[in-house]
């Protein structure tokens, strides 16, 4: 019978079993303190953030007048950007979430899915660098055409399905049949633009509030994408199914079943988009001008609290005033978006929690 | 009927909807693709005659509907040598085959027809020749030569001192070097919350996850503060005045460098590591663990020697979504420490071969300052889109070969993971 060498010695010769217990005391007492210590260094960091903007802040010196006024409007800036991020965001992700959960064939869901998700790993500042290169020129003639795509896509999409809709059993493959659509129509929005000439609507500024929330929205669009998609799929298949069962048909299970189940996890995904808007830095930099006017005209310029940090922190002495407003406005910043990432969880686990309670 | 003709309607506008989502993903992927890549094709060279009389050469590098902008031979300077010219008053468009584009050392292009000396003799300012071609006259097979010639200069080499020519290899190279950096610095403390997650449930163990979730989703550039403040002008300038203050007033650690942006950057994809590590020590099946200690193993030689060694795939997983993550940060870099041009490599052969201390280059930066901050905006936003496709490059390759070895670990654990 084959023995284990090392085993057998500690079993045979007591000073040897000590020897080993030993030895695996004193590894699980080094394993224990890297452990611990590297927990505590972990913490020590993430705590140091706001407890850095805290102390920054301390002793409260108050802040000039004119601080305050320059603070109101930067945080009016971070809003008008995520708003109208938001308004291409939302119903982008949302819509296209509802789509891939309840419509989709699962081979388009396969290849759509991770795509999106391979959105959310491109570097905001290539966003940046698009809406700043691409988008803001052609937006400095073209405002009138992007609004009429806006009225068309969805009254030609509603005329088609009003047309055809009824005739097409399955909607799993719609999304690729119909890509031909966005493409013709911006085309002919191009070329009924350069046909045309004149200007209908001519922004204030080239790089504007409606360029930024564009880009910002194709930044976010991902995130809100997945966390909804992810929230729709976790509804089990057998509720729908028992819907299909009594007569509804997918629409009707979609609107009846799945979205009152799943519509925390949506809330959940549009407070992540928006927290996301607020603290996105490199669009807003480059895409918005940077121009601190407070207002919600779409079509002026804005400065957004991330890019006020990004431009003028680094050459400003520690302890000023200058300094100490903008530790606010890091610490404001903070505070908001960490409030609505907790939002979110708390949504998303009563979420958890009431679809693992459902019968499967 | 008209029930029917409802949900056809709201299925079809959810289906139009990720059509335009698709269509916006190809679009943006062409773009890139399309924008990235034309700097380096060879564009012809253009001889302009106009109804005044005069003759212009060079290549255009933007035309509207009702004018073009010509590059012609910038003698002097960098950028000396745009003109706009109105299509109605072009007579005549040739491309002359003997016509010959130089580039220039210091950035300059240089057109002319005949041979190089004559055309070189024309520059007021002197420079080395780095390519003479003759664009026009190349065929397909020698132009698909020239353009991978310079793109791999653009790769390859340093930029020249304009920072309008040249290539991005210091900012390719600190772009890897920070992430490396980075991956060293957060792997090992973010597997110990893990671990330290996985095994503790008091109050500690549920702060630290408060913690860690709270920070999960706050902006970059609030760590790129912190980094600022308590690295650099903190840590940074106590560093300097214990062990550099013979150096003092001029900084060495008290300014931005590589070892504060790996830091910041560690700090900040710390969450992405800790969540999935721990995630995948809790997919693994309780059994495993049972039957390490019925063999007589402690908890924690069942967590070193079994659990994290089957939960490799979620420590890769975890990899991977914080390479993504720091590779695509460039807002708080620019509060601790990249810049435009740095003078020195963070990564050379002079020993300790890394330098924490000096200020490094970053893709995503150059992106940002070749569009915007750039002294030449017709050469700045190529220049970036070409960055910017090289920066993309690089994030997708980190990520693919980081997914490829999960995979292949996933093949060999498959058995375990419920």
């Amino acid at each position: 019978m084959p023995v284990n060498p090392v085993t057998c010695d500690a079993l045979l010769s007591p000073d040897l079993a000590g020897a080993h217990a030993r030895a695996r005391r004193r590894r699980e007492r080094v394993r224990r303190a890297l452990v611990g210590g590297g927990t505590a260094l972990v913490m020590a960091g993430l705590l140091a953030i706001p407890l850095f903007l805290l102390a920054g802040l301390l002793p409260w010196q108050g802040l000039p007048d004119d601080a305050w006024q320059r603070l109101g409007v930067l945080a009016a800036g971070s809003l008008r950007a995520a708003a109208f991020a938001a308004l291409v965001a939302v119903p982008l992700g949302l819509a296209t979430a509802l789509f891939t959960a309840h419509f989709c064939a699962p081979r388009l869901r396969g290849w759509l899915k991770p795509s999106l998700e391979m959105l959310e790993a491109l570097p905001t500042v290539v966003l940046g660098l698009v809406a700043t290169a691409t988008l803001a020129p052609w937006l400095k003639t073209e405002v009138a055409t992007l609004l009429a795509l806006l009225v068309a896509l969805p009254a030609v999409l509603l005329a088609l399905a009003f047309a055809f809709g009824a005739r097409v059993r399955r909607a799993g493959w719609l999304p690729l049949w119909l890509l031909p659509l966005p493409v013709a129509l911006v085309a002919i929005g191009l070329a009924l633009g350069a046909r045309s000439g004149t200007v209908a609507i001519a922004p204030a500024n080239p790089w504007n509030a409606l360029v930024v929330g564009l880009a910002l929205g194709v930044a976010a669009l991902p995130l809100v994408y997945s966390v909804a998609e992810d929230a729709l799929f976790l509804v089990p298949r057998e509720q729908a199914q028992a819907a299909f069962a009594l007569g509804a048909t997918r629409w009707q299970a979609l609107t009846t079943v799945v979205l009152p189940a799943a519509g925390s996890g949506l809330v959940a995904a549009v407070l992540l988009g928006v927290s996301r808007c607020l603290g996105e830095t490199m669009v807003v930099l480059m895409a918005s001008g940077n121009t601190p006017i407070a207002g919600v005209d779409p079509l002026t310029g804005l400065r957004a609290i991330s890019a006020e940090l990004a431009l003028v922190l680094p050459d400003t002495a520690p302890a000023s005033t200058t300094w100490r407003s903008l530790l606010l406005a890091a610490l404001a910043l903070l505070a908001v978006t960490a409030l609505l990432n907790r939002l979110a969880e708390a949504v998303r686990a009563r979420l958890r929690r009431r679809l693992q309670g459902l019968p499967a | 009927m008209i029930r029917r003709r409802l949900d056809a309607a709201g299925t079809w506008l959810l289906a139009g909807t990720a059509a335009l989502c698709i269509a916006l993903l190809l679009g943006l992927l062409l773009l890139l693709l399309r924008a990235g890549l034309a700097p380096f094709w060879p564009a012809p060279v253009i001889e302009l005659s106009l109804h005044d009389g005069r003759v212009l050469l060079g290549e255009v590098v933007s035309s509207e509907p009702d004018s073009l902008v010509l590059r012609g031979s910038e003698r002097a300077r960098i950028g000396d040598a745009y003109s706009r010219v109105a299509l109605a008053d072009i007579a005549m468009r040739t491309q002359p085959p003997d016509a010959l584009a130089l580039q220039l050392a210091d950035g300059r292009r240089l057109f002319g027809r005949g041979d190089e000396a004559a055309v070189l003799a024309g520059a007021l300012a002197p420079a080395r020749v780095l390519e003479a071609t003759r664009p026009n006259a190349d065929g397909p097979i020698a132009r698909i030569g020239l353009f991978a010639r310079a793109a791999a200069r653009f790769v390859g080499t340093r930029p020249d001192a304009s920072a309008l020519g040249g290539g991005m290899l210091p900012a390719l190279l600190g772009t890897v070097t920070l992430v490396l950096l980075m991956s060293i610095l957060v792997m090992p403390l973010g597997i110990a919350t893990a671990v330290y997650l996985h095994q503790r449930r008091g109050f500690l163990a549920r702060s630290v996850r408060g913690a860690v979730n709270l920070l999960a989703g706050v902006p970059s550039i609030v760590y790129g503060v912190l980094g600022l403040g308590l690295f650099v002008h903190g840590i940074g300038a106590g560093i300097d005045r214990w062990f550099y203050a013979e150096r003092l007033p001029v900084p060495t650690f008290g300014s931005g460098g590589l070892l504060w942006a790996a830091l910041t950057l560690a700090l900040l994809t710390l969450p992405v590591v800790v969540v999935s590590v721990e995630e995948g020590l809790a997919r693994i099946p309780a059994g495993l663990r049972d039957g390490a200690l019925a063999l007589g193993a402690t908890g924690d030689e069942a967590v070193w020697g079994l659990l994290l060694p089957a939960a490799r795939p979620a420590v890769l997983t975890g990899l991977i979504l914080a390479v993504a993550r720091a590779a695509g940060a460039v807002a708080p870099l620019m509060l601790v420490g990249v810049v435009k041009l740095a003078p020195a490599l963070p990564l050379d052969g002079t020993f300790p071969y890394l330098h924490p201390s000096r200020q490094f280059m970053h893709l995503g930066f150059e992106v940002y300052d070749a569009a915007l901050a750039s002294a030449d905006a017709i050469r700045g936003v190529p220049r970036a889109y070409a960055c910017a496709l090289l920066l993309v490059v690089v994030v997708v390759v980190l990520n693919l070969s980081a997914i490829l070895l999960r995979n292949r670990l996933r093949e060999r654990y498959r058995a375990l993971e419920t």
